[in-house]
Formats: structure tokens, C-alpha cells, sequence
């Protein structure tokens, strides 16, 4: 590790906030799943790290019903996992937690991590976008609250300034009888990232959500896939349609991770899969 | 005059000098025993655990977090010590693979290891111990599922995974036998 930091381990957010709008360099540390890569294979050069897992500000996890739940920075994915409320009412989340990285790195790995971290293939994303999550910012001159979708800006960029952090996530509670999921495509379960990932919802009222990652430089909400999608109303049909539909409307490139080709075909392919659960759920319930 | 290797000298002793003045005093517990020692913040835990406290147990191989050599218990909770500063092990409880046996006797999981010949080369052993040790903690009577997504972060390049898989069960069986008759 070339990088030469110091370590500090603020007791209040304010402090971190401090911290970070004096000095350049400043990297923040939750559960260090990614920072640390970057720093081992000296893709940063940090002076100051900011280990913020003793501000109480940051541990929220809570719901409440019709307003929705918090998530705050400290919250590791593991405990998204074991929470019945994720499980009930936001399960996109719920198993794209289950499916991210392995039980050791869940155990460390947070959610805001892994929003800040915005690999496009990151796994949490897709859910936050169908829930229309908010994400909660501080930097020492305020709060502010960004909408996901306007959150992630392009390959391993957000909207977060020098100065700023992440306190929380918000979901909006979905209501009654709301039904998501999330499935994806990888190279090794466990240990990597998605190859494609593709997350529905279908709403109380009937109306379809859908939105992927790994396709663009960013996670994508797939609005206008959407609107065709809910205008031709649910139905077996419809599912076979959007699995070729759902191709015009994401521009995949060829990587380490698959080819164009593949991630177009997995696209229809996860879709169907999500919906097709989704509809039997529906008419179980 | 000075020379360019003067220069090169003081821009050395000004950087000792730094890193000197940064390091934490780190005060934790491993494998039961007090531990304090002075640290860079730099510092992985797994080199901390290796260099400085001379356990050689867990183990360094992909140093990203994949491969699971390197996972120790951390208060409780199975983590990759190579994604891990020591510095934020300040007051923490850790166990380590030396710290499984007890009185020189191996531990049911260990034992159950060498009987199911859940190793051949060993050197993922360690990290498979310590994430057995905390699923088994999590789930004494764990199902199939419930082994395979503990045990998913460990990977092996020559034993295979059905020793291994079955040395966990036995232990956790073993280790509920042991719980009742006591």
C-alpha cells in the first residue's frame, strides 16, 4: 500500500464532517470492502481516512409504517438480510443483498458503500431505483436529499462532493400488496460482481417497475420500457413481448464480464424470470 | 553542498519521522489474551495478526476480499482480514485459527476436519475453520443451505468441497451431542 494516511475515528458526525471539508484526500471507511481494495492496489492516494462506524447518527435502521425505511451508512448488508421488513416488503433488496459478494464480506460490506462505490454492476442499486429511494447527504454546510436516480453520474461517480457524505438511505413504504425481485447473472456465485441484474416490481395497484444494472454506465430505471410495458397490461403475453422489448431499450457494451450479445439476452431472459415470479406470487396471494 | 543522496536521506528521515508520528496504540483481545502494540494506521489486521503478534494461521492470497484465506472472527462476526485495518480492531475481540484448540487438544470442528481428510494442502484450512466456527455459532444445526452460503466465501483448490462440507456437519452434530450430554 503506497498510500500514507492517518486514521481517525470521529465520535460524532460532525466531526467527520470536519474532517473532510479541511483536507484533501479524505476517504471515508465503513465497511471497507472497497476502499480497502483501492487503497491495496494503490488506485488512490488517501492522507486522511475517516472511519465513521462509531457515529450512533449513522447506525439508523428503522421503519415506520406508511412513511418507509431508513438505512443508514453503518448498516452492513448482512443485517438487510436478516430484517423482516426488508425481507416483506422491499424483497428486490432483499435478494439482491443475499446474493452480493459472500457471508464474510456481507458482514462488513454496507449499502451506502456500495451505492458511493456506483460500480455499475453493483447489485443493491436496481432495488433502491423501483422503490424510488432518497439518499440523505451531509457535508458541513447542511443536509441535502438527492433522488437515487439522479445520484449515480457514471462509472464509479456520484453526485457526492469532496466534502460530503452519505448519512442514509430512505425507502418509501410501498403500500399493501406490493411484490418485488431481483435476479442477476454471474460468472461465480459468491464472487463477483453482476454480469446483468435485473429487478421488478409490481405495485398494489398493478403497475410494473423495472430496473438493471450492469447495461449502462450507471444502474438504469427503464421508465419508458415501463410505460409500453403498463399500457399493454399484465399478461403472459406481455412478459413474452418485453423480453424481446426490453433489448431496445438498453446499449450494453462487451467486457471481462460478458459480451454485448450475452448481457441483451439475459436482460429478456431475467426479466421474464422476475416477472414470471412475480405473477405467481400475485396470484397465490 | 549538499548531494543528492543527503537529500534523498532527509526526504527518508522526514517520512520516518511522519509515520512515526501517526502510528496508534492498539489495545485488543486475541484469542483470549491482551494484546498492545503500537501500529501504523496503514496496517492491514492480517499483517498484524501475522508480522507483529507472529500468528501465522490466517493466510494471504487474493488480498481483495475473494478467496476467504484470510478470514478470522472479528467480536463475534466472520470477516477477510485482508479488507480489514488494524486500526479499526481498537478494543475488539478476535479469534484466530489458534485459537480453536484448547489445552493442546484440537477442537471438535478441527478434529472433524482430519477425519472427514477436509484438507490437503491446508492452506485454506484456517479460513474454512473460522468461518465453520461462525456459522456453527450462528446455526448449531445448520441446514445444507445454510453450509454452503457460510461456507461460500472459502474457496479450496485441491481438497474439494464434499470433505469439507461434511466435516462441518459432523462437527456441528458432534457439538450438540457434546451441549446435551452436558
Amino acid at each position: 500500500m503506497l498510500s500514507q494516511f492517518d486514521y481517525v475515528k470521529p465520535l460524532v458526525l460532525n466531526e467527520a464532517l470536519d474532517v473532510l471539508s479541511k483536507n484533501d484526500n479524505t476517504y471515508i471507511l465503513a465497511g471497507g470492502t472497497d476502499l480497502l481494495i483501492m487503497l491495496r492496489h494503490n488506485l488512490i492516494d488517501a492522507r486522511h481516512v475517516v472511519d465513521i462506524k462509531a457515529i450512533p447518527d449513522l447506525n439508523v435502521f428503522s421503519y415506520k409504517e406508511g412513511e418507509g425505511l431508513e438505512i443508514g451508512a453503518n448498516v452492513v448488508v448482512n443485517a438487510l438480510i436478516e430484517s423482516d421488513v426488508v425481507k416483506e416488503k422491499y424483497t428486490a433488496l432483499y435478494d439482491a443483498a443475499s446474493v452480493l459478494a459472500s457471508f464474510q464480506l456481507r458482514n462488513r460490506a454496507t449499502l451506502v458503500g456500495n451505492i458511493c462505490n456506483a460500480s455499475p454492476g453493483a447489485d443493491l442499486p436496481p432495488s433502491l431505483l423501483l422503490y424510488n429511494a432518497s439518499v440523505k447527504i451531509a457535508s458541513s454546510e447542511g443536509v441535502r436529499t438527492v433522488p437515487i436516480a439522479e445520484f449515480f453520474t457514471g462509472v464509479k461517480k456520484t453526485q457526492l462532493k469532496k466534502n460530503e457524505l452519505v448519512v442514509s438511505v430512505f425507502l418509501p413504504d410501498p403500500g399493501q400488496g406490493d411484490t418485488s425481485c431481483y435476479k442477476r447473472q454471474t460468472r461465480l456465485k459468491g464472487h463477483d460482481l453482476s454480469t446483468v441484474g435485473v429487478a421488478c416490481r409490481l405495485d398494489g395497484a398493478g403497475k410494473v417497475s423495472v430496473a438493471i444494472n450492469a447495461v449502462a454506465i450507471t444502474p438504469l430505471r427503464l421508465t419508458a420500457f415501463e410505460e409500453e410495458l403498463n399500457a399493454k397490461g399484465l399478461s403472459e403475453e406481455t412478459i413474452l413481448w418485453g423480453e424481446k422489448e426490453i433489448q431496445n431499450h438498453i446499449r450494453p457494451i462487451s467486457d471481462v464480464r460478458a459480451s454485448k450479445e450475452y448481457r441483451l439476452h439475459m436482460a429478456g431472459v431475467l426479466f421474464k424470470r422476475c416477472m414470471t415470479q412475480l405473477m405467481e406470487k400475485e396470484a397465490h396471494a | 553542498m549538499t548531494t543528492h543522496e543527503d537529500k534523498d536521506l532527509c526526504a527518508l528521515e522526514a517520512a520516518h519521522q511522519e509515520s512515526q508520528e501517526r502510528r496508534i496504540v492498539l489495545s485488543l483481545t486475541v484469542n483470549g489474551k491482551p494484546v498492545v502494540e503500537e501500529v501504523d494506521p496503514t496496517m492491514l489486521l492480517l499483517h498484524f495478526l501475522r508480522d507483529k503478534l507472529k500468528l501465522f494461521g490466517a493466510k494471504e492470497a487474493c488480498g481483495e476480499g475473494e478467496c476467504g484465506a484470510c478470514t478470522i472472527i472479528l467480536n463475534g462476526e466472520a470477516v477477510t482480514s485482508c479488507l480489514v485495518l488494524a486500526a479499526e480492531a481498537q478494543g475488539a475481540e478476535i479469534v484466530t485459527v489458534e485459537g480453536l484448540s484448547k489445552d493442546g487438544e484440537l477442537s471438535i470442528l478441527q478434529q472433524e476436519f482430519v477425519f472427514e481428510d477436509a484438507l490437503q494442502c491446508g492452506f485454506c484450512t484456517p479460513g474454512m475453520l473460522m468461518s465453520a466456527r461462525a456459522l456453527i455459532d450462528r446455526h448449531p444445526d445448520p441446514t445444507d443451505e445454510e453450509i454452503m452460503e457460510g461456507m461460500g466465501g472459502n474457496l479450496c483448490r485441491c481438497t474439494g468441497y464434499h470433505q469439507i462440507f461434511d466435516a462441518v456437519k459432523r462437527a456441528a452434530k458432534r457439538e450438540r451431542e457434546e451441549l446435551n450430554r452436558s
